[in-house]
């Protein structure tokens, strides 16, 4: 029993094409929402916990306790005025918000959320190469990211694309090696296809972070640097290049950019408790699956946070030698290291 | 294709309205790709005609001029112009004053060092230490508001005296705040000095030669950070210095975070200065009755005199001439942030552009003072 | 001799010393906040605080004292219709709060203490003028409001 199947019983008496149609339509604007109030809602948790760390009370005018003060903010965006630089590249300067918020977006689908009470699993979209797929997004990100500082005409923004494209490049691949090392780890289990990221949760009896403690931590800090906060935020680092890419855009887009930043740290905590950490799996699992995902999330999005809120920034040359020197090596041994696992049995 | 001289450099221009510059400098960066190959400071933003303002009125009014020079340290700016003004004016304060402007200058130097400290911090991306510095400088800003009357710009001291007297209550607080004051300072000291960041961002950056430093007039923190031990409090001791007991830290590193660490030890020796004074405090009279009420505006110096202090920043000299009249013929101040960011287009040679921010940061500039 | 100490980088241990940093700052979060939500609440701000000037005009002997000492000709005299037999010549002061820096010179150097601060500072007016007349200058600040 899933979402899917859960809303078209209810909707049953339609017959069957129209409810499994109806079905369908709601359960991506189910999906839409819980994205874009996840995204929100991370907006506000990190502006409370900032706050709350730094001695102050932060948002509490907007509603009780502040909650609105996400939606305000939003409404004043979009009233504002969009300013746009002279001399833009029109089409991508418009595109490249787009393009980072849409891949956000469309991140939360593959995610296997689990089973939640009488619902069945939320998890939307069964596909046998969601692992994939869910890089390929990842990988899309950037390309938003380049595109709007190099068509702004702006130096600063020049100078943070220039930075994000040496930041990218130095821990894609020590990223990727790791996922490959979860993908050896699940295909070592008899009877789940190892690309589907639902596999790997139900490969994970023993999370793999216990197994690769290496491909963790390179894991986590290739997704703390994807979604550049503090201490990899050197292509928009206030101090130094103003906000980088982004210092042209205001208005809506410049929503959607701050939007994205939030939305990458939620999923990447989501993507790193996915594969790592044993995603749904837990007691109870089948009536509480979705709460241990997104307790795993929520432990690993304060970690994040309280790594962003008390380290300072990484110079950028040494992160591309750390990356390149570091980062490689070790995904490297994680990988060897998998290796002798796989071979020995033990996953 | 011709190669260009011209066209392989970025000129890019940073600042008055930039995040890291401290108010409003403005820098005019010549970048190949993130390389600096020049830089060229561009102030007088922040320019209010201090010194001139100070010739048209009387010797007690130019004291809040003072105040808005180095605003974050201002008491220490208050006692360098109390210092020459009185000697010019022969005006002798009493044994308590000089006790009461040491404790005060001691507590603003903390608290100016650590709104240096927090700043530093946000200038290479560390959010969080800035508002426990500001925590703890808010204590004694409050501190300030108790004995002042005001929290910044406070005008406390007056020629030949202060403007009220310390009573129990505040002496109190004070011991109150030195008491928790050093573990909170070691929480923040830890915050940063343990994080492998922060070294990396740090260390072996912006090396000062202790020659360079000499040739630039460099002084205060950045000259003891290049290992000389200059100190105007040791040195050519003024009010009381020399009857208190303290070290003065030098570091042989030269680099930003050698600058770092001997400032927070100054914090250190700051408190234990403060501590002495409020022992050694004597009773007596907190103003010297030949400045009082109305004969504050009937003082009349002759001469010229040149007093030098050590305000947060550096060795702060003030000139002064007097014609006779009730009001100064002349007063120019030897700024000693104006002197020390004449160094930075020497030391943010051919560093990344990161760099030159930690650089900049570390010179500990406030534009109220360079700018005057 | 000078007293000299050569301070020295500390020992630490690469990344549990940045795993301790984030711990002290992951235990602010139980602390409470510090900061004073403003109108609501308001902080005491001591007994020495000043910041806005008073005059009693029964008292002023329209010495122009407070003029000359003001550092940035906030004060001005202003005549008014006053009957007053110490001050024959009818000219008060008259303060511009936009101006002033809270110097408290005019205070002390008033000789009969007509002029005096207060520790009242909500002066924000909507008009765009801080300038308070010597009556203004009598009165409470809901009094002049109004």
């Amino acid at each position: 029993m899933n979402l899917l199947t859960r809303i078209a019983l209810i909707l049953g008496f339609l017959g069957h094409y129209p409810a499994y149609i109806l079905a369908y339509i709601i359960e991506t604007l189910i999906v839409l929402i819980f994205a874009v109030v996840v995204v929100a809602g991370m907006v506000y948790f990190f502006r409370k916990y900032m706050a709350r760390v730094q001695m102050r009370i932060g948002p509490n005018r907007v509603g009780k306790y502040g909650v609105l003060q996400v939606m305000a903010d939003g409404l004043k965006l979009i009233q504002k005025e969009s300013i746009m630089p002279q001399g833009r590249d029109d089409l991508p300067y418009k595109v490249a918000p787009l393009i980072i918020f849409i891949a956000l977006i469309m991140g939360f689908v593959f995610i296997p959320y689990g089973p939640l009470a009488w619902l069945g699993t939320l998890t939307v979209t069964h596909s046998d190469v969601s692992l994939v797929i869910m890089f390929a997004l990842i990988a899309i990100m950037p390309i938003g990211e380049l595109l709007s500082g190099i068509v702004s005409n702006n130096k600063y923004a020049v100078l943070g694309s220039l930075r994000g494209v040496a930041k990218d490049i130095s821990f894609e691949v020590p990223m990727m090696l790791s996922v490959l090392a979860i993908v050896m780890m699940a295909s070592a289990t008899k009877g789940i296809s190892p690309l589907d990221l639902n596999g790997i949760v139900q490969a994970q009896n023993i999370p793999f972070a216990i197994l690769e403690p290496l491909g963790f931590f390179v894991f986590l800090i290739s997704m703390a640097a994807r979604a550049s906060y503090s201490p990899f935020d050197m292509g928009e680092s206030d101090s130094e290049l103003v906000t980088g890419n982004t210092t042209e855009y205001s208005g809506l887009r410049f929503g959607m950019f701050y939007l994205g930043l939030f939305g990458t740290i939620f999923l990447g905590s989501m993507i790193l408790s996915t594969m790592y950490l044993g995603g749904y799996n837990g007691p109870f699992v089948d009536d509480l699956g979705f709460i241990w995902l997104l307790i795993k999330t929520m432990v690993i999005v304060v970690i994040s946070l309280t790594i962003w809120l008390s380290m300072p920034r990484v110079r950028i040359d040494k992160f591309v030698t750390f990356g390149w020197k570091y980062l490689l090596p070790i995904s490297f041994i994680n990988l060897i290291l998998t290796g002798f696992l796989v071979l020995g049995g033990i996953s | 294709m011709e190669y260009d001289e011209k066209s392989r450099y970025i000129e890019l221009n940073m600042g008055p309205q930039h995040p890291s510059t401290h108010g409003v400098l403005r820098l005019r960066l010549t970048l190949d790709g993130e390389t600096v190959k020049k830089v060229e400071p561009i102030i007088g933003y922040l320019h209010r005609n201090a010194e001139k303002i100070c010739e048209l009125d009387f010797y007690c009014d130019a004291l809040i001029y003072f105040d808005r020079m180095d605003y974050v340290g201002a008491m220490n700016m208050e006692v360098g112009y109390l210092e020459a003004a009185e000697k010019l004016l022969n005006i002798e304060p009493p044994e308590r004053v000089k006790w009461i402007r040491v404790i005060m200058a001691e507590l603003n130097r903390i608290a100016s060092h650590l709104v240096w400290a927090g700043a530093f911090g946000l200038d290479l991306g560390m959010l969080t230490p800035f508002f426990y510095v500001f925590e703890e400088r808010e204590k004694i800003l409050n501190l300030f508001t108790e004995i002042c009357g005001s929290r910044q710009e406070t005008n406390y001291m007056s020629i030949g005296g202060v403007y009220q007297d310390f009573n129990d209550k505040i002496i109190f607080r004070i011991r109150e705040f030195l008491d928790e004051f050093p573990k909170k300072l070691e929480e923040v000291y830890n915050l940063f000095i343990k994080n492998d960041i922060f070294i990396s961002r740090t260390k072996d950056i912006g090396i000062l030669e202790p020659e360079i430093a000499l040739s630039y007039g460099v002084t205060g923190p950045m000259l003891r950070a290049s290992g000389i031990p200059y100190d105007v409090r040791k040195d050519e001791p003024y009010l009381v210095y020399d009857r208190v007991n303290f070290t003065v830290p030098i570091s042989k590193k030269k680099d930003v975070l050698a600058r770092f660490i001997v400032r927070f030890e100054e914090m250190r020796q700051s408190v234990k200065i403060v501590k002495q004074a409020l022992d050694k405090l004597p009773d007596g009279p907190f103003f010297n009755p030949k400045a009082k009420k109305s004969l504050m505006i009937r003082l009349r110096g002759e001469g010229d005199v040149y007093a030098r202090t050590e305000s947060t920043k550096g060795e702060f000299g003030v000139y002064m001439v007097g014609d006779g009249s009730v009001k100064p013929y002349r007063v120019h101040v030897r700024s000693p942030a104006f002197k020390n960011l004449s160094v930075l287009p020497y030391l943010s040679k051919d560093v990344l552009i990161a760099d030159m921010v930690a650089i900049s940061g570390s010179i500990d500039l406030v534009f109220g003072e360079v700018d005057r | 001799m000078i007293e000299v100490k050569e301070v020295e980088e500390p020992r630490r241990i690469p990344i549990i010393g940045s795993i301790g940093g984030m711990y002290t700052v992951f235990k602010h979060l139980f602390k409470k906040p510090v900061t004073v939500q403003y109108p609501e609440e308001k902080e005491n701000q001591g007994d020495r605080f000043r910041f806005r000037i008073y005059l009693s005009t029964d008292d002023c002997v329209g010495c122009t004292l407070c003029e000359q000492v003001c550092p940035n000709l906030t004060i001005t005299m202003v005549s008014l219709d006053k009957e007053n037999p110490r001050n024959k010549r009818k000219i008060y002061p008259a303060v511009n709060f936009g101006t002033c820096t809270v110097c408290r010179n005019c205070e002390e150097i008033c000789p009969t203490d007509a002029i005096y601060l207060k520790d009242v500072f909500e002066t924000s007016r909507t008009k765009n003028s801080f300038f308070y007349s010597p009556t203004e200058l009598e009165k409470n600040e809901d009094e002049v409001r109004r």
